[in-house]
């Protein structure tokens, strides 16, 4: 998509590395579209800070604060020299309205963003903890389609904090469920990645818990 | 080409599930939209307004529909594909305003729901002591210039808060540091220059960290000062809502029920409108008046949707004055 953002000059920011570009928990009411370097998005979570995205130039970031007024939940740290256009509600109609392209482009990111966080939702629902653990392997398998549609061994490069983190339990818990999981030969956990050894079977396992709930 | 379609009453426009490829536009007729709350799974029924797209959210993601959409009366639409909706919509972004506005409200209410189940049990953080501790985090951590900048802005927004004293004896501390680390790693650049935070706004968050401390008196004057001093319209209007909250919270529900009674006639878009309906009716159920506490709640139920969190928290009210009475 090419933008000619050529009159916004007069909006752009410049960050160095490790600049806090928000905090979390700051009340905030502007967002930014890069313009060049990347921007780690992160959240403090049990005294571990946690990746939650790594933002490229042309990507827009704290765009939950421009309609409505509430505090920012995750922090954006430059990662290289970032330049960025901050809007505020106030110009952001002018934005919008020269840049359609744009006001588009956040109206895709705000469905993404809706269904992602239903997806969550659904996970956290689950009363089985097992279930849920399950779930979020699915969900993660979701968002990386296989190349192949018949191969259930599923390899996802992730870490039992983030497991955790999406399945909303502590560490330790996570740990021991992923244990008995490799146990029963249903995952192999390594240092840097876990392999499902077969999706479908989570699949139906989180299906049939889900059932039974609702029966409840 | 967008066409004009005919839907008899009690035909189906789409199911729950199918894949999304079009998005409408009611011209006339009744349309309801069926889906189950996430929470509780219960049916809910969305009707759309004449002139309103619905569809949309599933489209443009390309993901299956989360709704039924059942058509109640015979009812006409225009069907669009994707490509000429964006087409219409990048020459009207008067249209795209008004959707983001619904999807933010939308994504608001999901997060907190999520943040909800997640913190259930655990203490939830409030944003005051949530910047406190980021800050504390980065000293902790070694990361000075990260530390400093949340210490700061603690300070800005809650010069006398809970933790101001703390920040203060904090911010010499990682000062130093900072500038030890600045020689030997990557240069720290100032906090970047941005648009200072107005008076109105500094006083505001000072006076909600009073609120959180129960320092109720206190809160109220600085409310009352905001309010009245009319530099900042914004600031203003949601002051005069914490001004009700704090008289509730004084137990001085009288002059509560006259405040908010008042702001409703001045701001009666105030974005705390039904929260404001709400401390009026808790006001005249302490002083058990329970017919005119009724009468809000039931006002606040016409006035909301089913799956916000302000209808389950009248709904539960209500169904406590019936168990009481």
């Amino acid at each position: 998509m090419s933008l000619d953002l050529s009159m916004f000059g007069r909006f752009a920011q410049t960050y160095q590395p490790g600049d806090i570009i928000f905090c979390e928990y700051e009340p905030g009411d502007t967002f930014y579209l890069i313009q060049s370097g990347r921007v780690q998005i992160v959240k403090i979570m049990d005294d571990i800070e946690k990746n939650v995205d790594i933002l490229q130039p042309g990507e827009i970031f704290g765009e939950m604060a421009i309609l409505e007024e509430a505090p920012r939940s995750a922090s954006a740290v430059a990662i290289d020299k970032v330049v960025a256009l901050e809007f505020n509600r106030a110009n952001f109609e002018i934005l919008m309205k020269g840049n359609p392209q744009i006001a588009l482009k956040l109206l895709k990111l705000f469905t993404k963003r809706i269904y992602d966080q239903k997806r969550r939702f659904m996970i956290l629902t689950l009363d089985d903890i097992q279930a849920r653990v399950a779930d979020v392997f699915i969900m993660l398998a979701e968002t990386q389609p296989a190349d192949d549609p018949d191969v259930n061994e599923r390899i996802f490069k992730t870490t039992v904090d983030d497991i955790a983190h999406w399945a909303g339990m502590s560490p330790d818990k996570c740990k021991q469920i992923l244990q008995h999981f490799a146990n029963q030969r249903r995952i192999e956990l390594y240092e840097d990645r876990i392999v499902v050894k077969n999706i479908n079977d989570f699949g139906r396992f989180v299906q049939s818990r889900r059932r039974n709930q609702q029966v409840e | 080409m967008p066409r004009a379609v005919q839907y008899k009453a009690n035909s189906i426009v789409y199911f729950q599930g199918d894949v999304a490829e079009r998005i409408y536009i009611l011209k006339s007729g009744k349309v309801s939209l069926n889906y189950n709350d996430i929470e509780t799974g219960q049916e809910l029924h969305e009707l759309i307004q004449t002139g309103e797209f619905f569809g949309v959210k599933s489209a443009l993601g390309r993901y299956t529909r989360e709704e039924t959409a059942v058509v109640l009366s015979d009812a006409q639409m225009v069907v669009f594909t994707v490509p000429e909706f964006e087409q219409l919509i990048m020459q009207n972004t008067r249209i795209i305003m008004k959707m983001l506005k619904v999807f933010s409200n939308q994504l608001r209410r999901i997060h907190k729901q999520v943040r909800n189940l997640i913190s259930s049990g655990k203490e939830s953080t409030d944003p005051e002591s949530g910047l406190f501790r980021i800050g504390q985090y980065y000293h902790r951590a070694k990361k000075f210039p990260q530390a400093l900048y949340a210490y700061r802005r603690y300070l800005t927004y809650y010069p006398s808060g809970k933790y101001a004293d703390e920040a203060n004896r904090n911010i010499p501390l990682a000062e130093q540091n900072a500038q030890g680390s600045m020689r030997s790693s990557a240069p720290v650049s100032a906090a970047p220059a941005r648009e200072e935070l107005s008076n109105a706004a500094k006083a505001y968050y000072n006076a909600v960290s009073l609120h959180s401390q129960e320092k109720y008196q206190e809160a109220l004057k600085e409310f009352q000062r905001i309010a009245s001093d009319k530099a900042d319209q914004e600031y203003a209007a949601k002051a005069a809502f914490e001004i009700g909250r704090c008289y509730f919270a004084l137990g001085r529900y009288d002059e509560c029920i006259r405040h908010l009674s008042g702001m409703i006639k001045t701001y009666p878009k105030h974005p705390d409108l039904t929260d404001a309906l709400f401390y009026v009716g808790s006001c005249y159920e302490k002083k058990d008046d329970i017919p005119k506490a009724l009468g809000f709640y039931k006002k606040i139920l016409t006035m909301v949707r089913e799956d916000m969190p302000i209808h389950r928290k009248v709904k539960k009210a209500i169904a406590a004055m019936g168990a009481a009475s």
